[in-house]
């Protein structure tokens, strides 16, 4: 801890491994006093005129519709396409409802370019069993998108948990495999209407064609508003087919300036913080005294503020 | 031709009906360490001392498929065995020894097909037929999934290349065995006779089905292939049962290949084995008796003429010490040589023809045997009983009893657990300690050869070369070929197994962290997720420890095992995988911010893996953020080495409990939460 805040921006910014790791943890760090830190990280990157721009990709699926090999192919792929490019890579894994651990990030298959200052990986827990996001990785992303080009979210979708990651990205992909009954079962949890885009991988198995058609034929069921159906990309990591559209389709959503919506969407991550911390009570107390998140912080100038704010004013109360 | 002299039924007779005796067996020693060129000058001065065929040893990354520079290699060149990095370093390794004249065998599996193609690279480029090319490649994988460790690929795409190989071999060298069916590595994990007898011909019954059903072969083929099976056996110190074991092999065989696969001609049906005696029963206490314990082994596999072995390599007497010095391997040549030039046992016929006694345990064995084998193909081969667990839970049975057995005193080991007091032995005297150390600059010439290799061959040739590879991978058409061309084209191993490994993937064990039973629980483990709540709270997180195997055995159980555990007692665990290089494991626990790094390391490599972690440690500036554990077999001697390097525990195989290993580490977060404070 010898370091100072400045310091540790300094070099972070230049995206040394060891300083944008620990200035993470600082933003996964929920203990009250660490929301100074933050801003003081924040006031420290907007001084240098860093502006939270990375564009935020979710990358949802069920576990063994092969997300992990497919990411690790995007990204190198994408790194090899543009020499400035940064990639942040938050992989989000369930924890234990027994002990609280948690068994995380599937690193073995991010193997490689051990060098590359460009590309990050870090795991989390969502401390929760059902997947979806962890408490933190909105905090998270505040500080990845000021740092990085892309930060891709990849995480465990199970059930509704995993509407969330709709309010943090800005374009989300929903992985799933060949047949695995999966079309009909996002159908029933109402899943099949977060995604901006599919991605029918493993595309060389056999069963793929079918799985497509029963695919492209429930969007109509499931979306019948959208003026015109998202796109399926039919993968393999494998044989590398169906691979260039799909990085194109990620190119231009990240060579557009991302991350813009972080701000709008404060509020909602606000009340989901204060849902985490107080549950019921405080949601109440935010919504009856002090007129919802919007309005709450609005009147406390800033995130950070805010939550001591409202730390304050929950403990104060008998 | 006396003609008064009625045949004795004590007499070999040769065609013409004279007195004769038989040949030797092949006689060789498994051997090659450090580099090419030295391994070639071993080879040479072996051949010169009577040897009459050549084993091969591979280091740990030729077998698993990394070039030397890898920073996964780096601590394991040339250690076990040779480095091969490419067709250059091949050339050098068979310096001015004539391949047509070899019988060559190479311990090799998970890269079996690159090492044949680079031989046969090596009699192309020499001008050599490839029909006069005469050896073995060991090529099993059912015994690396089960018990050697060095696997690559998923089962089926290894099935895949074993069968190539044969489809390739039959007609183009037809005197190659292009797999061996390995019960050697199952009686080193613990197998029981029985156990050998059917795993292996479990093993090569599942092979052959498979080849049939690949319908590349004619019939008469698929009888020639049948007729290119050949076996890898162990030969233990319960020597008249061994024996036994090796006629019980041979009839199974016969009967196996007639009724199952229809073959008619005797030939095909003949058992074909080479033998390596039992280095799992060769003890590190008095070793100068090991001498004797090989010799008795050879008898089992020698005394018999109708299951006597084709080819005989022996383990050196201080095998339990170290590798073995070449005076050790001469030794255990010499004892070859006398067996079979001395004596007479090659003057007579089978022994044992007619003995009640042998005919029972036969019939016993096979019995057994038979039941076993049903049940394997009942459960749909030996793939299906791998991925259950089946054959790899016997195993361990298995040899949990034997240890068992040693520990109470009920099976004598003699010098380690009976008459145990004994004068030092002179053996050990001399000024090397009676071991063999390596030459440290056999990782710098291996690292140098490869890049000499890459900077002087034709770039577009090699590139072409392996996109070819991994177009007949996807595409389902034999990868032999295109493997010959990348052996020509001087692609590396590493470039060649890592091509593959793009479209294969690579295997991993279904000992998976999820399916482990832990006895885990009770009053410590509450206490103990308490702990780790408060240390959360004081840390701003839950404590995180980055688990992995550096290196390169395959050995995934322990870290496993400290994976699972650490997260049922509250810990965030990133479980990093096997086979990475200390580089990846440090990068891991740099990015994650990780408290702790626990590594796992079997390969006898621990103190190279500890530096390279603490000098990648330092590279990060992370070296007074994490903390270091390392556990794994580790003798006496270096656990005060690796502590003084900085590594905080050191678990070995006495520390069983896990729970004392997790208050162990919960302990050492501790200690450093409350330093922090205290500065």
């Amino acid at each position: 801890m010898s370091d100072t805040t400045d310091e540790l921006v300094e070099r972070a910014r230049s995206l040394d491994k060891g300083s944008v790791a620990r200035l993470i943890s600082r933003f996964e760090d929920r203990r009250p006093h660490m929301a100074e830190h933050r801003a003081e990280v924040l006031a420290a990157l907007d001084g240098a005129g860093v502006a939270p721009t990375g564009t935020i990709i979710g990358v949802t699926g069920t576990p063994g519709s092969g997300k992990s090999t497919l990411l690790s192919r995007l990204t190198v792929d994408l790194l090899s396409d543009d020499d400035s490019r940064s990639i942040a890579v938050l992989a989000v894994d369930p924890s234990s409802q027994v002990s609280g651990g948690a068994l995380l990030g599937d690193r073995t298959r991010m193997r490689y370019l051990p060098d590359e200052r460009r590309l990050f990986f870090r795991s989390q827990a969502s401390e929760s069993d059902l997947g979806g996001l962890g408490p933190s990785t909105f905090q998270v992303c505040r500080l990845l998108t000021r740092l990085f080009d892309c930060v891709m979210i990849e995480t465990v979708g199970i059930g509704q948990s995993e509407a969330d990651i709709r309010h943090l990205a800005d374009r989300v992909y929903l992985v799933l495999q060949p047949l695995g009954g999966d079309e009909v079962q996002f159908l029933k949890a109402g899943i099949i209407e977060v995604p901006d885009a599919f991605i029918l991988n493993k595309c060389d198995e056999p069963s793929s064609s079918a799985s497509y058609h029963q695919l492209r034929a429930s969007m109509w069921l499931a979306r019948p508003f959208d003026e015109e159906a998202p796109p399926i990309f039919r993968t393999s990591a494998l044989t590398g087919e169906g691979l260039d559209e799909l990085e194109a389709d990620l190119i231009a959503r990240i060579d557009t300036i991302g991350g813009a919506g972080l701000r709008e969407r404060e509020p909602y991550f606000f009340g989901r913080w204060v849902d985490d911390e107080w549950g019921r009570h405080g949601v109440g107390v935010l919504r009856e005294r002090f007129g919802g998140a919007e309005r709450f912080l609005a009147d406390h100038g800033g995130y950070e503020t805010a939550q001591a704010a409202f730390a304050d004013e929950v403990l104060r109360q008998p | 031709m006396a003609e008064q002299d009625a045949p004795q039924a004590h007499q070999i007779l040769d065609s013409d009906g004279e007195p004769s005796s038989d040949r030797p067996w092949i006689i060789r020693t498994y051997s090659g360490h450090s580099s090419p060129k030295a391994s070639n000058e071993l080879y040479r001065s072996n051949l010169a001392k009577g040897q009459t065929g050549l084993s091969i040893a591979f280091d740990l990354p030729t077998q698993c498929g990394y070039d030397s520079d890898d920073a996964i290699a780096r601590p394991e060149i040339g250690k076990v065995g040779v480095p091969i990095n490419s067709l250059d370093d091949m050339h050098l390794l068979f310096d001015e020894i004539p391949v047509e004249q070899m019988n060559t065998s190479m311990t090799i599996n998970g890269t079996a097909m690159w090492l044949l193609a680079l031989y046969v690279g090596v009699a192309r480029e020499r001008g050599v037929e490839l029909s006069e090319l005469q050896g073995t490649t060991q090529n099993d994988l059912i015994k690396e999934y089960l018990a050697r460790g060095t696997y690559i690929y998923p089962p089926e795409h290894s099935l895949r290349l074993i069968a190539e190989m044969y489809e390739f071999c039959l007609d183009e060298i037809p005197k190659w065995n292009a797999s061996n069916i390995c019960s050697y590595h199952l009686q080193e994990a613990g197998a029981t006779p029985t156990q050998e007898l059917a795993f292996a011909l479990a093993n090569a019954i599942s092979l052959l089905d498979l080849i049939k059903e690949r319908g590349e072969f004619t019939d008469e083929q698929f009888e020639r292939a049948v007729g290119r099976i050949s076996f890898f056996v162990n030969a233990g110190i319960r020597f008249v049962e061994e024996m036994c074991k090796m006629r019980a092999f041979g009839e199974l065989w016969d009967e196996y290949t007639r009724e199952r696969f229809g073959v008619e001609n005797e030939k095909y049906r003949r058992f074909r084995y080479g033998v390596q005696v039992n280095s799992l029963g060769l003890t590190e206490a008095q070793p100068e008796n090991n001498a004797w314990r090989i010799l008795i082994e050879t008898l089992g596999v020698t005394l018999s003429r109708d299951a006597r072995a084709r080819a005989v390599q022996l383990p050196a007497w201080n095998e339990a010490l170290s590798l073995p010095r070449p005076w050790d391997q001469q030794w255990s040549l010499r004892f070859q040589q006398i067996l079979a030039f001395e004596t007479d046992l090659l003057e007579y016929p089978d022994l044992f023809e007619g003995s009640v006694v042998v005919r029972s345990k036969v019939d016993e064995l096979k019995r057994d045997a038979r039941e076993e084998i049903d049940r394997i193909l009942g459960m749909g081969g030996v793939i299906p009983a791998i991925e259950s667990g089946y054959m790899k839970s016997a195993l361990v049975r298995s040899m949990s009893e034997r240890i068992a057995a040693i520990n109470t005193g009920d099976q004598i080991v003699v010098g380690l657990n009976r008459w145990t007091e004994g004068l030092p032995s002179p053996l050990l005297g001399g000024e090397d300690g009676g071991i063999f150390t390596l030459d440290e600059s056999a990782a710098r010439d291996a690292i140098a050869s490869v890049e000499r290799t890459r900077a002087e061959r034709d770039p577009e040739r090699a590139a072409a070369a392996v996109e070819a590879l991994k177009a007949a991978a996807r595409d389902g058409s034999s990868m032999m070929e295109p493997s010959i061309e990348c052996a020509l084209a001087r692609v590396t191993t590493g470039e060649w197994a890592g091509a593959l490994r793009e479209v294969f993937g690579e295997y991993r064990p279904a000992t998976g962290v999820d399916g482990q039973q832990l006895s885990l629980a009770g009053d410590r483990v509450d206490a103990l997720r308490e702990r780790i709540g408060r240390l959360a709270d004081q840390l701003g997180h839950r404590p995180r420890i980055v688990v992995g195997k550096p290196g390169l055995d395959g050995h995934s159980n322990g870290a496993e095992v400290i994976a699972v555990s650490a997260r049922h007692v509250g810990f965030d665990v990133i479980y990093s995988g096997i086979r990475l290089s200390p580089d990846e494991i440090v990068l891991s626990a740099v990015e994650e911010d990780a408290d702790v790094i626990g590594a796992s390391v079997l390969s006898g490599s621990h103190l190279e893996l500890a530096e390279q972690l603490f000098e990648q440690l330092a590279a990060h500036g992370a070296s007074d953020r994490i903390d270091v554990v390392v556990g794994g077999i580790i003798p006496p001697g270096d656990v005060e080495k690796l502590r003084g390097m900085g590594v905080q525990r050191v678990f070995t195989p006495s520390d069983y409990e896990l729970i004392d290993i997790m208050e162990s580490i919960v302990d050492l977060v501790e200690a450093r939460v409350e330093g922090a404070v205290a500065s």
